[in-house]
């Protein structure tokens, strides 16, 4: 969680999606959708907001949360890179390129940089298998991934980002 | 409606489940997940049925009968898939001990279960005695692990006030969850994550009190297997008693059951499944009546000092001074703790044996905090019956009687000072609040010379007037002195007591005592409400940075081989310099430990260190496994006993087992370089318990890995791949067994009439370690033989085993009692222990 926020920020505005739907156990999963829409992802005090407006404890709103791999705990970075896993990306050595983001980034797939710049995440498939294997930075795709070529598209990111503060 | 169950036919009532109305016959269907408090659920699918014309195999347990259903409960299809059901479900369960062959030689060597950290069988888990899961596979008759089971390295969870939980062991009913949402209207816990990385937990990995938990104790009362656990109650095995009686914390007056093992109070729980209890009424009783602190002889004053004395010079000293302060010059105070016998033996001899006016009975807060001020002027002797005068108007009394549970001010300024039997020490009877009598039933014996409090006072009226006063023969006779019927009593209540719901409505106070002062886990929920956390001692330790030259007994590395099992490896120069294959140390965690031997497993006279292998067993074990690295021990004391004789003796055969596999690695490699051929021979209950795979490859000629459930390496005992080695024809010489007693008897019994010598290694309870005090006496061939000098290796058929065993357990209650404390554990909680052991490398 980005401490530069407080606990208020975090939930700014939660009542005015509440609204949207009825106080009742099956509102949970559009609202955590709803909640990860607006603010990005689900956060603790997002679930307690939730909890305390649906009379459900927040462990029973985690648990839902958490069975579903579309819902994020934590803020994502502004680049969300896509690491396709799917059959035809598998086979054509995927799980090396995964490998080779993990070093560069030093983040496990679900996680985001310390700096806040990059969120890495495995997908099941990115719709052009004939490009595999692809990654995907903010629905940009990046086709026939090597280990090398990963490796230098993020300096390229981050280079960009370098040069953006630099100015 | 009319239902046939295994050809017989039977009558259900609506909205039963076949389950129920099976069970309400006497007919048994397996079945795990459903509980009686719970609604049904079908998790677990152990209790399938056959029901004609239904398709597939329904759960019993949630399944409503329905007119005409011919339902089949014992077909061979229906026990096949029940038992490999039970099988996957063990995949994720330390299941080895289930599947031993030697299981009921284990159950009938040592029937109780060790106590250990992370429990990794049977043998040593908590719920051993009451499991569950051990019935259900005994019933179903599983006797094998299909695959390699799976062990989650989830760290065990201690830093909860009262409650342990090992996720490791957890089977996913749901019991807890369900129990929670029931109990709480609102689940603290719930399943969290997906598929296998599904388990029970908090919101965002939140502590429990921040979850909301009220810590009412429901799920552990409702949790089949050893993964939630009353830390207090859990070594205490199977209770040899269960009362049914009131809890007099306040005057909700819940019903309880207490458990008692040897006449000492070790667990309560609600008596209702419906209803929770409070954190005091589940967690609070057994540690606050069990209390070290307790006042367990009377003692009178004599020249300002209090001295121990018989309850009967106490009485007798009550009566003289008592003698000259009749009338209004005495004073009786109580609170409504007592029981109403109390308070009818109380008032009646104030008022007819000292003939005042002055009988007061205080009616604590709502917190329970009782205080009495308003003494009339003239009240120079006083009888209390708990510490609720302040103490600034101790001086205005010139004789003070305290009849009381702990030591406090007024007990120390008091003139004569009696213990006496509260609680669930005591039979008779209470008012609720709605004033409604409920019964009160002795469920333990209270400690010392402790009395019930009706029972004290009448022996000073005895002394007193012995003519007058009606002597009561039992608590039965005043019960029915004060007209109460007691056919009439009952436990029944018609909702949950506020403080099961709200934590801050919870009692504090008992007869002018804080509970918590005698019940470590309150002062944990305290804590927590006042936002103190205990520290995290995980983080210190990463920072950790070993000096160049390490202070004596330094620990310099740490590291947990395999669940509960670590390998520690500490700077002592001067015992390096002098070791022996086959010798041990004796280590002082702290100045106060106690001294606990362990077998050199290693060392390096180069770098001046030595290395052992070290098991949570305990109090004292789990002092060593919580020293972290860089930090020192007070003492190492060695090398001791008498060394391995190393020559040529051929084939020589090591079996280890356990701790025992870490203690064998010198000593192969010394064999082997005299020339022996060396076999190997490893025992673990899984496989991933095993460890020093390679370290004893590179020891030994020819290495054996053996489980119990025969997920690595061949299956069974380290002996049974000794007796398939001799049936291949390989000649062995010489037989070394270094392992937990059992391991070595069996390895003892079966080598029995092979004609080959086999040395073991024993290790029993140690003092000095130098043949003074004689604690380690053991008898070899029918001579006593201190296993400190003359040991630690001796002839294995010459031991006996039973007297090992029983030496080792000699202490084994007040070992239980040592952990037996409800504090949250503050050490290495947060590591996770997948990084740092030897898991990782199996392929």
């Amino acid at each position: 969680m980005n401490s530069s926020h407080s606990e208020s920020e975090l939930v700014f505005g939660i009542q005015e999606l509440f609204k949207k739907h009825p106080a009742r156990r099956s509102s949970i999963i559009p609202l955590l959708q709803e909640i990860q829409e607006h603010y990005g992802y689900v956060s603790p005090p997002a679930v307690d907001a939730m909890s305390e407006y649906l009379g459900v404890s927040a462990s029973e709103i985690y648990g839902v949360a958490s069975f579903y791999t579309q819902f994020k705990f934590v803020p994502p970075g502004k680049y969300v890179i896509q690491i396709c896993q799917g059959t035809a990306c598998h086979v054509r050595a995927s799980s090396i390129v995964l490998e080779a983001l993990r070093e560069e980034l030093k983040v496990e797939p679900g996680h985001t940089t310390s700096d806040g710049l990059f969120t890495l995440e495995r997908v099941a498939c990115v719709g052009c298998c004939a490009l595999a294997p692809v990654m995907a930075i903010n629905g940009k795709v990046y086709a026939q991934m090597t280990q090398d070529k990963v490796r230098e598209v993020i300096k390229e990111y981050r280079q960009k980002e370098e040069n953006k503060t630099g100015i | 409606m009319n239902v046939v169950i295994d050809g017989k036919t039977v009558e259900g009532r609506a909205g039963e489940t076949i389950l129920e109305c099976a069970l309400r016959y006497g007919i048994s269907i397996p079945h795990l997940c459903t509980h009686p408090a719970l609604p049904p659920f079908g998790a677990c699918r152990i209790c399938i049925v056959e029901v004609e014309g239904m398709r597939g195999y329904p759960t019993s347990c949630s399944t409503p009968i329905a007119e005409g259903m011919v339902i089949r409960t014992q077909t061979e299809a229906l026990r096949l898939l029940r038992r490999n059901i039970l099988g996957l479900m063990m995949l994720e369960h330390p299941s080895a001990c289930l599947v031993c062959e030697r299981r009921d030689l284990c159950d009938k060597y040592r029937p109780k279960s060790e106590k250990v950290g992370a429990t990794t069988g049977c043998h040593t888990c908590n719920n051993k005695e009451v499991c569950e899961v051990r019935e259900l596979s005994a019933d179903l008759g599983l006797a094998e692990i299909m695959v390699a089971p799976n062990y989650h390295y989830k760290p065990i969870e201690r830093s909860e006030p009262f409650i342990d939980r090992d996720l490791n062991l957890c089977i996913l009913c749901g019991r807890c969850v369900r129990i929670c949402k029931l109990h709480q209207g609102k689940s603290v816990i719930d399943f969290v994550h997906r598929s296998s990385q599904t388990h029970i937990g908090q919101a965002f990995g939140k502590n429990l009190h921040e979850a909301g938990c009220t810590f009412c104790g429901s799920c552990i009362d409702v949790c089949p297997t050893g993964t939630l656990s009353d830390r207090y109650a859990k070594w205490f095995g199977r209770p040899d008693r269960i009362t049914e009686t009131t809890c007099i914390y306040c005057d909700e007056a819940c019903a309880l059951a207490i458990y008692a093992v040897n006449n000492k109070p070790v667990m309560a729980k609600g008596l209702y499944d419906k209803w929770p209890v409070c954190v005091l009424g589940h967690f609070a009783i057994p540690e606050f009546l069990n209390s070290p602190q307790r006042l367990r002889t009377a003692q009178i004053r004599v020249n300002k000092v209090l001295r121990p004395v018989t309850t009967e010079e106490a009485t007798q000293r009550c009566a003289e001074l008592l003698k000259n302060h009749m009338g209004k010059n005495f004073a009786f105070v109580c609170d409504t703790s007592s029981t109403l016998e109390d308070r009818h033996v109380f008032k009646k001899f104030t008022q007819e044996v000292m003939q005042s006016p002055y009988y007061f009975e205080i009616v604590p807060d709502r917190k329970g905090y009782a205080r009495f001020t308003n003494i009339p002027e003239e009240v120079k002797a006083v009888i209390t019956t708990g510490s609720f005068v302040p103490q600034e108007l101790r001086d205005k009394f010139e004789v003070v009687i305290s009849l009381d549970i702990f030591p406090s001010e007024w007990t120390k300024t008091a003139d004569v000072v009696c213990p006496v039997a509260v609680f669930a020490e005591v039979s008779g009877t209470v008012l609720d609040k709605d004033n409604q009598i409920r019964p009160l039933i002795k469920a333990c014996n209270p400690p010392g010379e402790a009395m019930p409090e009706w029972f004290v006072v009448q022996q000073i009226a005895k002394i007193f007037s012995p003519d007058k006063w009606k002597e009561y023969q039992a608590v039965e006779e005043i019960t029915y002195e004060l007209g109460i019927n007691t056919a009439k009593l009952n436990l029944d209540r018609e909702t949950a007591p506020p403080a099961s719901q709200n934590l801050k409505e919870r009692r504090e106070w008992f007869k002018g005592h804080k509970i918590e002062d005698y019940v470590s886990g309150l002062v944990a929920v305290r804590n927590f409400e006042e936002g103190q956390d205990h520290e995290e001692k995980a983080e210190v330790r990463l920072e950790v940075k070993i000096p160049e030259n390490p202070l004596p007994f330094m620990v310099l590395s740490r590291r947990e081989l395999v669940p509960n099992t670590y390998e520690f490896v500490i700077h002592a120069p001067a015992i390096a310099k002098k070791a022996l294959p086959g010798q041990f140390v004796i280590v002082m965690v702290d100045e106060n430990s106690e001294r606990i031997p362990y077998t050199l497993s290693d060392w390096d006279e180069r770098k001046g260190t030595i290395t052992l292998v070290i098991q949570e067993k305990g109090l004292s074990s789990r002092k060593m496994i919580s020293v972290n690295e860089g930090e020192c021990l007070a003492h190492v004391v060695g090398p001791l006993g008498t060394a391995f004789e190393i020559k040529h003796y051929g084939t020589v055969a090591i079996l280890g087992g356990c701790y025992g596999i870490g203690a064998v690695v010198r000593l192969s490699r010394a064999l082997r370089e005299q020339g022996n051929k060396v076999i190997m021979i490893s025992e673990a209950r899984s496989h991933y318990m095993t460890y020093y795979k390679k370290e004893l490859t590179a020891v030994s000629n020819q290495f054996i890995q053996t489980t119990i459930d025969a997920s690595s390496g061949e299956k069974g005992h380290a002996i049974d791949a000794l007796k398939r080695l001799l049936q291949t024809g390989e000649k062995i010489d010489l037989i070394v067994a270094v392992g937990c007693p059992f391991m070595m008897m069996i390895t003892a019994e079966e080598t029995r009439n092979m004609g080959i010598k086999a040395l073991c290694a024993l290790n029993p309870i140690m003092l000095d370690g130098t043949g003074m005090c004689g604690a380690c006496r053991i008898s070899v061939g029918g001579e006593t033989k201190f296993a400190c000098v003359d040991g630690p290796f001796f002839d294995a058929h010459l031991v006996d085993w039973d007297e090992v065993r029983d030496r080792r357990e000699a202490y084994s209650t007040e070992e239980i009692q040592a952990v037996s404390y409800t504090m949250p554990s503050t050490t290495l909680e947060g590591e996770h222990r997948h990084h740092h052991c030897s898991c990782m490398e199996r392929g």
